[in-house]
């Protein structure tokens, strides 16, 4: 996978847990990045998750005292920690759209057609919630392909499946968020 | 929401196939793909195709991985050119219901048409861009879901139709009240065969019209899609800077609706959409079941150029319609239309008039100017068997370019034999069908390695299908080559064709023919071997026991093979000829496969296997048949070939009795003459009557030798019946040699 030299500390630990103490970090580094990005685009449309998970890999492994960080770990952790940023992100912008206070999305007059980038975030995250209580691995799936922009190859090390297996989660896992997304959106189709 | 499926197992088993189909990224693979997966299970289908639908849709609207999250394929340039509908509110008709409200992203403002299924609107986007558009909107309760999980299917494919004749359809989805809609580029435009009318366009100027719709549909066809619903209300034609331009609309529609022809959706409901009868092809009409290829189309343009030439379809669509479903497809399948100018005919006084002066001629000149070609190409493009239809649209608008350019079309009045023969055969001989897919054999096996057969089989069927229509279109342009005299060209491209590919049809074989013939004169003979054999192939669409023509490809084939120095392929033609043949009693075929079986000597097996054909023959010189008509020349090469037959097999006595009958008869051709005396020669110097025998040889090489000047390996021209047809010179050339080493007592060799 990695031609990193990788140091595990947390043996035995399964490898779709990153270690408590990584997410946090990952998280800031993150959000640092993300907020200097965001500052130079006009509309923060582009924020480009997949390339900002990589280039928060790249610094933390250039740090010398953080090279005990596996990759799986790191990867798995900033899947997680860029969902979260990009959602609140999203329900920052569309509470402030929307006169302030919302916490969720009001979804009764939203078209997909018309569904800004982050409303369309917040949507399959909600699908994602309801999808980790019916399928966990599929959820795990999305998470780190969706969020974290994974290979399938680097899933099936995380998680420890084959890259088949996590193919066909993720293949399944759209057409069942996006069933979901419609019925929550009765109006669309 | 349920789940697709409640069952775990049929589950497991939709999602399976679900994935298994998205290998496929083309639409008409995947399409094929499942057709076979799920063939007899459409509740399978239907959930596959949701999931399919639903994971597209996902990527569409969900992916953070694309820079564009907006929707669907790139949306053409809005055009300026619209009139703004705002201005003639006076005249919009009455409000429906409907109008001014919203679908999705649109809003209806004006009803523009209404079909038996569904009606149409012109409508404004506001997003992504500010856009009038088409909306479609159709009526029947159909299966919403399906309707748009088969679109998403082809929508790559549509995406990449661009093709200033065709109108892009953009979207499919669905109303509040559950109905598919699709959204189309708008188009204001009338119909062709109205705009025609109204303009009284003349006959060429509705063809180059016509030929504009053709290289649409080609272009369409490049990219896989077939349009299955060609007919006038789906070709407008609009006015550009003052000319028309035809826009051929609809497309991906009559798919997604997937017309099945049933009594219920024909009859109670949808008349209108399934395709319409008048312009459905035999194949679309059948139950079969049986692939519908972009020669459907082709049947439908050669309806719609009927259409435009005498105003009437080739069979009523009332008619066709009140006839009830049984009788309609026999019509479509069995019953040869009228061709456009006896058509004419049956039109009553005044409607001839009005056609007549539609086209701004008398109607009797009308009657002239159909007459030959025209009908010939329009007869073509409808044949009952797509084999012989155009095999592109492509083909068909050439041939309506060459007639317009007063150059000799390709289509040609069926052969009186053909006419017959589809008489005798008209029940069988329609459709030539695809290999069914044997299920049985599999049926024990688990599911994954069912899958896995599976889906071998639809990539190897899948694989056949393209390399055939890569055939065709390789075809179809070396034809072009060769009309432009362009043969080395057409040669070359042909040359890639794979033996066991070919289809058969009548256009490949006379591609194939018209480049091995011109391979022998360019002294290229292994090459003109490949073609022949290629067109013995390719000319298998009259499986009949005798044509001129399939005897003549014979005659060609067995002395270029030996020319060649292919000696195993002219064994195994040989052989196969045989086999073809063995059981005819037409003596005429009996003896030119003699003829051709024996050039060189054979093995015991082959020369009993002709011995039925050889007593045919016999019989009919012993007993000859006094209506057949039957002249000398006749006679004396069927004397000829048991002659030949007497010597292979070591009768020389009966040999040369033979011989000597043949010199006999008056009126011989010289290759006939040439070749008895040669095998004479043979004879008489296998019974040591050296004297005989010379002056047999001195005779023959007399006839042979000055028409192969300075080692040339075949006369120039390709030589008459009277003179001796070149290929019946290389036999008798190749019987020279081996008589020359048989009386000279020199080695013989093929050569």
């Amino acid at each position: 996978m990695s031609d990193v030299t990788l140091i595990l500390q947390a043996v035995g630990r399964g490898a779709d847990e990153a270690p408590e103490e990584l997410l946090p970090m990952v998280y800031e580094e993150l959000r640092r990045l993300a907020a200097a990005r965001m500052a130079h685009e006009s509309a923060g449309h582009t924020l480009q998750p997949t390339a900002l998970v990589h280039e928060a890999w790249l610094r933390m492994v250039r740090d010398d005292h953080r090279t005990w960080i596996n990759r799986a770990y790191f990867f798995a952790a900033a899947a997680e920690a860029m969902r979260r940023i990009l959602i609140e992100h999203a329900r920052r912008k569309s509470a402030l759209k929307h006169g302030g206070g919302q916490e969720r999305l009001n979804i009764d007059d939203l078209e997909l057609a018309e569904a800004t980038r982050d409303e369309k975030l917040l949507l399959v995250d909600e699908g994602l919630a309801e999808l980790s209580v019916a399928h966990p691995e599929r959820a795990r799936v999305v998470v780190l392909k969706y969020f974290g922009g994974m290979t399938n190859q680097e899933v099936a090390e995380t998680i420890g499946i084959s890259a088949r297996t996590v193919n066909r989660h993720w293949l399944c896992a759209q057409a069942w968020l996006f069933e979901r997304i419609q019925i929550q959106l009765q109006r669309f189709f | 929401m349920d789940e697709p499926m409640n069952d775990g197992v049929a589950r497991e088993r939709v999602e399976e196939l679900f994935c298994a189909a998205l290998e496929w990224t083309d639409p008409d693979k995947r399409r094929r793909f499942l057709d076979h997966a799920c063939a007899g299970d459409p509740p399978l289908r239907c959930s596959v195709e949701a999931m399919l639908a639903a994971q597209s849709n996902f990527e569409k609207n969900f992916s953070l991985h694309r820079p564009a999250l907006a929707s669907g394929f790139p949306i053409p340039q809005v055009r300026g050119d619209l009139p703004d509908l705002g201005e003639g509110a006076g005249t919009i008709p009455p409000l429906e219901e409907e109008v001014g409200k919203r679908i999705g992203a649109f809003k209806l403002l004006q009803k523009i048409g209404e079909g038996g299924c569904g009606s149409v609107y012109m409508a404004e986007q506001e997003l992504p861009v500010r856009r009038r558009v088409a909306l479609k909107i159709i009526k029947l309760g159909m299966d919403t879901k399906n309707v748009i999980a088969r679109f998403e299917a082809e929508r790559q494919a549509l995406a990449m139709m661009d093709h200033p004749n065709i109108a892009r359809v953009l979207d499919a989805g669905a109303t509040e009240t559950g109905r598919p809609f699709f959204v189309m580029e708008l188009v204001r435009g009338v119909k062709i065969t109205t705009y025609c009318d109204e303009n009284r366009l003349d006959a060429r100027q509705r063809l180059e019209l016509f030929t504009h719709i053709c290289h649409a549909i080609q272009h369409a066809h490049q990219k896989g899609i077939i349009h299955r619903d060609i007919k006038p209300s789906n070709v407008l034609v609009t006015m550009h800077d003052g000319v028309p331009v035809p826009k051929v609309i609809d497309f991906g529609i009559a798919k997604a609706i997937e017309g099945k022809l049933t009594d219920q959706t024909l009859f109670t409901t949808c008349e209108q959409f399934v395709g319409t009868p008048a312009y459905m092809s035999p194949e679309q009409a059948g139950m079969s079941g049986l692939d519908v290829d972009t020669r459907s189309d082709i049947y439908s343009l050669g309806v719609l150029l009927y259409e435009l030439l005498t105003s009437k379809t080739p069979f009523d669509q009332q008619e066709l319609l009140q006839s009830g479903l049984d009788e309609m497809r026999r019509t479509l399948r069995e019953r040869e239309p009228h061709r456009p100018s006896t058509k004419l005919d049956g039109l009553r006084g005044e409607d001839l008039t009005q056609t007549a002066i539609c086209r701004q001629v008398e109607p009797r000149r009308l009657k002239l100017l159909l007459r030959g070609d025209l009908d010939w190409m329009v007869m073509k493009a409808l044949e009952k068997d797509r084999q012989r239809r155009y095999q592109t649209a492509n083909g068909l608008a050439m041939d309506i370019q060459r007639y317009l350019g007063n150059e000799p079309v390709i289509a040609r009045p069926p052969s009186r034999l053909y006419r017959f023969q589809k008489l005798v055969h008209r029940n069988r001989a329609v459709f030539l069908g695809v290999g069914a897919v044997s299920v049985t054999l599999l049926a024990g096996l688990g599911t994954s390695s069912w899958l896995f057969v599976r889906e071998r089989e639809a990539s190897s069927n899948e694989a056949r299908l393209h390399a055939e229509a890569e055939d065709r279109a390789e075809i179809a342009q070396a034809a072009l080559l060769i009309n432009r005299g362009k043969l080395e060209e057409a040669d070359q491209l042909v040359s890639q064709i794979q033996i066991p590919v070919t289809e058969p049809s009548l256009e490949a074989a006379g591609v194939f023919r018209r480049l091995g013939d011109w391979n022998t004169t360019q002294n290229r003979w292994p090459a003109a071997a490949d073609r022949y054999l290629k067109l013995l192939q390719a000319n298998q669409v009259d499986k009949s026991d005798l044509t001129d023509e399939a005897t003549r490809d014979l005659l060609r084939t067995g002395p270029t093979l030996l020319v060649a120095g292919s000696v195993t392929n002219y064994h195994q033609f040989v052989r196969e000829t045989i086999a073809r043949f063995a059981s005819t009693r037409n003596p005429v075929a009996a003896e030119q496969v003699i003829k051709i079986s024996l050039i060189v000597p054979t093995d015991a097996v082959t020369l009993k296997s002709l011995e039925p054909l050889a007593s045919v023959m016999e019989q009919s010189i012993v007993v000859p048949n006094s209506s057949a008509n039957e002249e000398d020349y006749m006679l004396a090469w069927r004397a000829l070939a048991l002659t030949l037959f007497e010597y292979r097999r070591g009768d020389y006595t009966n040999a040369i009795v033979w011989g000597r009958k043949c010199l006999g008869y008056s009126d011989s051709r010289p290759t006939c003459i040439a070749m008895s005396h040669l095998i004479l020669a043979m004879a008489f110097s296998q019974t040591h009557q050296r004297v005989d025998a010379r002056s047999e040889l001195i005779l023959g090489r007399g006839l042979v030798d000055p028409k192969f000047p300075n080692g040339r390996q075949r006369i120039t021209d390709p030589g008459s019946e009277t003179s001796g047809l070149w290929h019946d010179w290389v036999m008798a050339r190749i019987l020279l040699q081996e008589a020359t080493a048989s009386v000279e007592g020199a080695r013989m060799t093929v050569r």
